[in-house]
């Protein structure tokens, strides 16, 4: 989902900045609250924030003949919201910017609303809106995690067709086309990184059920229930 | 038991049904690249603004990385950066559920 170094008009680039900015400072401000009050979140901190790391440096071939990573930011959307979420994938994305040539620091305020912002906060409001049903929490942990992973890819064919409207049909022929490489090319990926994160967070239960319940990601009795199941 | 690993076992299918599909399109499908999403799409926006992709220059100057091997080094680095904290965070966890038990164990 990287957009290129170069690859967006500058007055586009300081449009994403401006986006960007708002939403780290009020992530760190959370995640400074988070700390504070539970310094066991810490870890959990840095398994959703690992995977993030590890995933996203995967590119993975996919159907389309072509390749793309995954994002990851699903299970750090489920555990800490969205904005704590775009302080992680700020830190990725400035790590793959300075020593990978991958996206750039002009550019990352693009990225970082694409995979950082827009992507978890669907994420979130699908958790939200999911948490207190009967759905399965595995279900609930995939859903999210897919449709995280998707619409960061909807977001960036949206940025670059915001920047690069066709000829002929304007910014919705060019969305239609930008979406064609990147969402299509990132369906099969969406769906195997759900049921790879689903399977993390099942570990993540089995493990430190407690933290979840006492961060009421979760309830007791669907962790239990889940617990029982699997 | 298969209940149990139900996850496990619907990860694994979901692989390899991901790779297989991938081999067969890849066998059958002539000139595709395994270049990336990113760089199809560098290539599309080039197109649309009717320039060529050269003439897309940094707007901040940016260190590359010297060749494909060293951008694979270091991709690899940024993974194996994640998968520390994953298994120590995992450790750590098990090594306190361990001793918790212990305790109540002894008591």
């Amino acid at each position: 989902m990287h957009i290129m170094e170069g690859f967006l008009p500058w007055q586009w680039c300081i449009v994403w900045w401006l986006i960007a900015l708002p939403c780290l400072a009020f992530g760190v401000w959370r995640l400074k609250k988070v700390i504070d009050a539970d310094r066991e979140a810490l870890p959990l901190l840095g398994v959703t924030g690992g995977f993030i790391f590890i995933l996203s440096s995967l590119k993975l071939p996919s159907v389309t003949g072509s390749c793309s990573h995954p994002t990851g930011t699903g299970l750090s959307a489920i555990c800490f919201g969205p904005w704590i979420t775009s302080v992680i994938c700020a830190i990725v994305l400035l790590f793959q910017s300075l020593f990978l040539a991958h996206g750039g620091l002009s550019v990352l305020g693009a990225n970082i609303v694409s995979m950082g912002i827009v992507g978890p906060v669907i994420g979130y409001a699908i958790y939200r809106l999911l948490k207190d049903t009967s759905v399965n929490i595995y279900l609930t942990v995939f859903l999210v995690t897919a449709l995280a992973d998707m619409f960061t890819y909807v977001t960036t064919s949206l940025e670059l067709a915001l920047a690069y409207p066709a000829e002929v049909g304007g910014v919705a022929s060019s969305f239609i086309l930008f979406m064609g490489i990147f969402a299509v090319t990132q369906v099969p990926l969406a769906i195997v990184e759900g049921i790879v994160l689903a399977l993390v967070f099942k570990y993540i239960v089995a493990l430190k059920p407690d933290i979840l319940i006492r961060m009421k990601i979760f309830s007791e009795k669907q962790i239990n229930d889940a617990r029982g199941e699997a | 038991m298969a209940k149990n690993y139900f996850l496990e076992i619907l990860a694994g299918v979901a692989i390899l049904v991901f790779c297989g599909v991938f081999l067969y399109t890849s066998s059958t499908m002539t000139g595709a690249e395994f270049a990336g999403s990113d760089n199809v799409g560098s290539g599309m926006i080039a197109e649309l603004s009717g320039k060529s992709v050269d003439s897309f220059t940094p707007l901040i100057p940016q260190w590359q990385p010297p060749s494909g091997e060293i951008e694979a080094c270091l991709f690899a680095l940024q993974a194996a950066l994640g998968g520390i904290f994953v298994g120590g965070v995992f450790g750590y966890w098990i090594g306190q559920k361990k001793s918790m038990s212990e305790t109540t164990t002894n008591q």
